[in-house]
């Protein structure tokens, strides 16, 4: 068997541990250079495997039980270009988070290194596993360590607050999807993904939907869907900078990636026939996640909740990509994946560059401070593009596909929805830059109503330059944003990827019999380009001219005659209170109407 | 939402999430009817094939032993992130506290030590729990038990320490240095007993030890070895989170004892 399928997991793992002996006896710059080293070497073997998996998946067994007899006796990860790939952006991630994190917290020893190291392993085996309780257990291992790394700064009070709303709501989806794990094994006596599916067969009965939406539903709470969005926001306020980079960019992403393995190689022999109310309920979610998500994040003054409702829109999306339940979209969903990734993960990184400068992160308090900036400015508004899916950034390449396959099935009202979310969100940016950045525009009134956004630095040392070490990795990202959508025969590439993850009976035998099924290369069809690049150009003067007018005096006044708007937005915006209370009553409806919902139409 | 809208909000939906599990447990297998094939052939192949006596043991170090590994870290980690979570803010390390002190140190006002009884019960205890703990440890493969449990049991000598008000040994014991370094070793050591199985050929934790006869403690390769890791990490992670929890308490009633 391949012997580097285990290395994504075992090198960051091997290296938390060793920091966690060595703790305070060993210096700053050999934690970190072995943090650096570790996430590099991670992200060099996800690549090789990548390469290898692409005519070919890879299954490895642990413990060298291969199935006998078509029956899973161990765990196996599954290596396909999406899995490996999403390893090899998990490292690229924290690479550019270690980098910029080097003058970061000299506070706790190098305990800080040990979480993040966890992490990356956590989602390194979440990416890979074939296995679903193998799948939980690294849930839960993300979990452990995204909570601590969230209350890290724990001077502030409202670090608290944040990191206890994200953990009673995470360990509430986790219990949820254990409880659907188990109903499987009770049902299938199985707990390898392909065996529980081949095991399942047709049977689309009400104890297989419940698991199914069970298990769906805690995955979803990882991905910030409505209505188990709310912890998002409170847990990217208060979480260090670099962390968030994690979080948004890909932590967030892996639960809508974890749905659609699951639903793909478990579910859809069973739900075949019913593919349409799946569709139905996912696109319901994901279309309310990106317009709440959006309407939300143009709401916010404090940079780094701005930015985080901005992922729960574009989670939105990727979730829509997924509902489509077509090859196709899956694909144009993996694009926006990493187009959108490196694009809030630069946006994150100069938010970070900002607090650590000006000591803020409210867009009232930094009016007109980044003009001496401009370079970091110039990253902020590339980011704002990458948002926004101009061309040639990764965002785009990936929403024309989706677009593509939902016009092609009647689901054209789609291109609506990505429209004003991607508007939306990126004007909220570029309106960001404008205050911050170029000094232009209405000031908003400090104090006031509204209760002022305090951050305290993350960094030591003088603030009066951005050090390269901050702006390095900010740029690079944004560079990857773009060059995520222009690499020569990549979309090709990603669809055929796509196709065999879509395959679902190929999976099972690929796993199962250990058969030799080499990828089929797909005939790409030639969406019209045209349309969709005057859809693009048209977005980003939206939300241009939306950025202008939000901080035009005009806007001011309009407000008066939007009463029902503002109404509404005031609505919304008490939804989202910070009780962990009222959000738990939320989560619970969510599985409700979901739960019933699917039932309900797949009985019908 | 205010507290009574967001109850009656929440009960909804819970009787509606009850009713759905409920319609879904209905059509669960009945007890004692086990559709699966996978437990009958584990319980059918562990004792051939692995020479080993206690099936659960071997689900967890053996057939699935990665998913052990990954709940080991599971461990590791909320370790570490209780260490982080519950540091001491900067501002408060070098406050000496004594000035503003609401303990009360005069003499004769010490919180005083546990009855005799308590002592000699607790301290009494303290051997045969740390035996009976390697027991559990040694034995896993064999009959019910292992790493974690034994692991469970150990940590529960420094606890007994502590009840008996010998505070200094427990610092001594539990301090975390020590602590740290042995979940950390025994987590390593986890890790680095699965590679020889991948150099070797076969895939990562595969045994290479040899499998010696059923029923005897060395039998079963590499799972106890690796439940001996196992014990170490559980036993030292346990006694670091309850020393975190402590350390507050602890430093205010030695300071009381001076």
């Amino acid at each position: 068997m391949n012997p580097l399928v285990p290395l994504p997991l075992l090198i960051p793992l091997a290296a938390a541990f060793l920091l966690g002996l060595l703790n305070k006896r060993c210096p700053r710059w050999f934690a970190d250079s072995i943090a650096i080293l570790a996430a590099s070497a991670t992200g060099v073997v996800s690549l090789i495997l990548m390469h290898e998996s692409a005519l070919r998946p890879i299954v490895y067994w642990y413990g060298a039980w291969t199935p006998r007899s078509g029956i899973a006796l161990g765990v196996d990860f599954y290596v396909d270009p999406f899995s490996a790939g999403l390893a090899a952006f998990v490292c690229l991630l924290a690479l550019a988070s270690f980098i910029f994190s080097l003058h970061y917290f000299d506070s706790v020893g190098n305990l800080f290194h040990v979480l993040m190291l966890g992490f990356i392993a956590a989602m390194c085996g979440f990416s890979l596993s074939g296995d679903l309780f193998n799948l939980f257990v690294y849930f839960e291992l993300m979990s452990v360590a995204a909570f601590a790394l969230c209350g890290y700064k724990t001077e502030e009070p409202s670090t608290q607050q944040g990191a206890i709303n994200f953990a009673v709501l995470n360990t509430i989806g986790a219990f949820l999807a254990l409880l659907g794990l188990g109903m499987f094994y009770a049902r299938t006596g199985a707990l390898n993904l392909a065996q529980i599916g081949r095991t399942l067969g047709h049977d689309s009965g009400v104890l297989v939907v419940t698991s199914f939406v069970f298990v769906m539903c805690g995955l979803l709470v990882k991905a910030a869907a409505f209505p188990f969005h709310f912890w998002l926001a409170d847990a990217h306020a208060v979480a260090p900078t670099p962390v968030c980079v994690l979080f948004s960019g890909i932590m967030v992403e892996l639960g809508v990636y974890a749905v659609a393995r699951v639903y793909w190689s478990l579910m859809d022999g069973a739900l075949a026939p019913h593919r349409s109310a799946l569709t139905g309920v996912l696109l319901v979610v994901g279309t309310m996640t990106a317009l709440l998500g959006a309407c939300m994040c143009f709401a916010q003054r404090h940079i780094k909740r701005l930015l985080a409702f901005s992922t729960i829109s574009h989670t939105g999306l990727l979730i829509i990509g997924f509902a489509l339940l077509k090859p196709g979209a899956l694909a144009g969903a993996a694009l926006y994946l990493i187009g959108h990734g490196a694009a809030k993960g630069a946006l994150f990184l100069v938010a970070g560059i900002l607090l650590h400068r000006c000591g803020s992160i409210d867009e009232a308090h930094l009016y007109g401070r980044g003009r001496k900036m401009p370079w970091t400015g110039a990253v902020f508004v590339l980011g704002g593009f990458g948002l926004v899916g101009l061309i040639p950034f990764g965002t785009f390449a990936g929403e024309h596909a989706i677009e593509f396959i939902a016009e092609r099935n009647h689901q054209g009202w789609l291109d609506i929805v990505f429209f004003l979310a991607v508007t939306i969100t990126a004007a909220a940016v570029f309106r960001v830059y404008a205050r911050v950045f170029l000094g232009r525009g209405t000031r908003l009134s400090s104090g006031a109503r509204l209760k002022t956004v305090d951050e305290r630095r993350e960094t030591s040392g003088p603030h009066n330059h951005v050090p390269a070490v901050m702006f390095l990795p900010a740029f690079a990202l944004g560079l990857l944003a773009i060059a995520a959508g222009c690499i020569p025969g990549e979309t090709h590439a990603v669809l055929t990827a796509a196709c065999a993850f879509a395959d679902h009976a190929g999976y099972q035998a690929r796993v199962l019999e250990g058969a030799f099924l080499p990828i089929q290369a797909v005939a790409s069809e030639h969406a019209p380009l045209l349309s969709s690049v005057l859809r693009s150009l048209g977005a980003t003067l939206a939300a241009i001219a939306l950025a202008v007018f939000a901080i035009s005096p005009a806007w001011d006044r309009g407000r008066i005659y939007s009463r029902p708007f503002a109404r509404s937005m005031a609505f919304i915006r008490r939804l989202h209170s910070g009780r962990v209370g009222d959000y738990v009553a939320y989560f619970a409806f969510g599985v409700a109407a979901i739960g019933i919902a699917l039932a309900f139409l797949i009985a019908s | 939402m205010n507290r009574r809208v967001r109850r009656w909000f929440f009960l909804i939906c819970a009787c509606a999430i009850f009713g759905l599990f409920v319609s879904a447990v209905r059509q669960m297998p009945t007890f004692g009817h086990y559709r699966g094939p996978y437990g009958d052939i584990l319980n059918r192949e562990t004792v051939y094939e692995r020479h080993i006596t206690d099936v659960v043991t071997a689900v967890n170090f053996d057939w699935r032993g990665i998913d052990t590994l990954g709940e080991e870290s599971i461990l590791f980690l909320s370790v570490i992130g209780t260490l982080v979570l519950l540091r001491k803010p900067s501002s408060e390390v070098n406050d000496s506290h004594d000035e503003n002190d609401t303990a009360d140190k005069r003499k004769g006002r010490e919180i005083p030590l546990p009855s005799a009884a308590t002592r000699v019960a607790t301290l009494g205890l303290v051997g045969p729990l740390v035996v009976f703990g390697l027991y559990i440890v040694a034995h896993g493969h064999l009959t019910p038990g292992g790493g974690f449990q034994g692991g469970v049991i150990l940590a529960t000598a420094p606890l007994l320490v502590y009840l008996a008000g010998d505070l200094k040994s427990f610092k001594r014991i539990a301090n975390h240095e020590t602590v740290q370094i042995g979940e950390a070793l025994g987590l390593l050591g986890f890790l680095i007993l699965g590679l020889p199985g991948m150099i070797r050929g076969g895939a990562y934790l595969r045994n290479v030890l040899p499998l010696g006869t059923s029923g005897h403690v060395f039998s079963g390769g590499m799972i106890a070895p690796i439940n001996v890791c196992t014990g170490v990490a559980v036993s030292a992670g346990l006694v670091a989170v309850t020393y975190v929890f402590l350390e507050h308490t602890l430093e205010t009633r030695l300071r009381g004892r001076r």
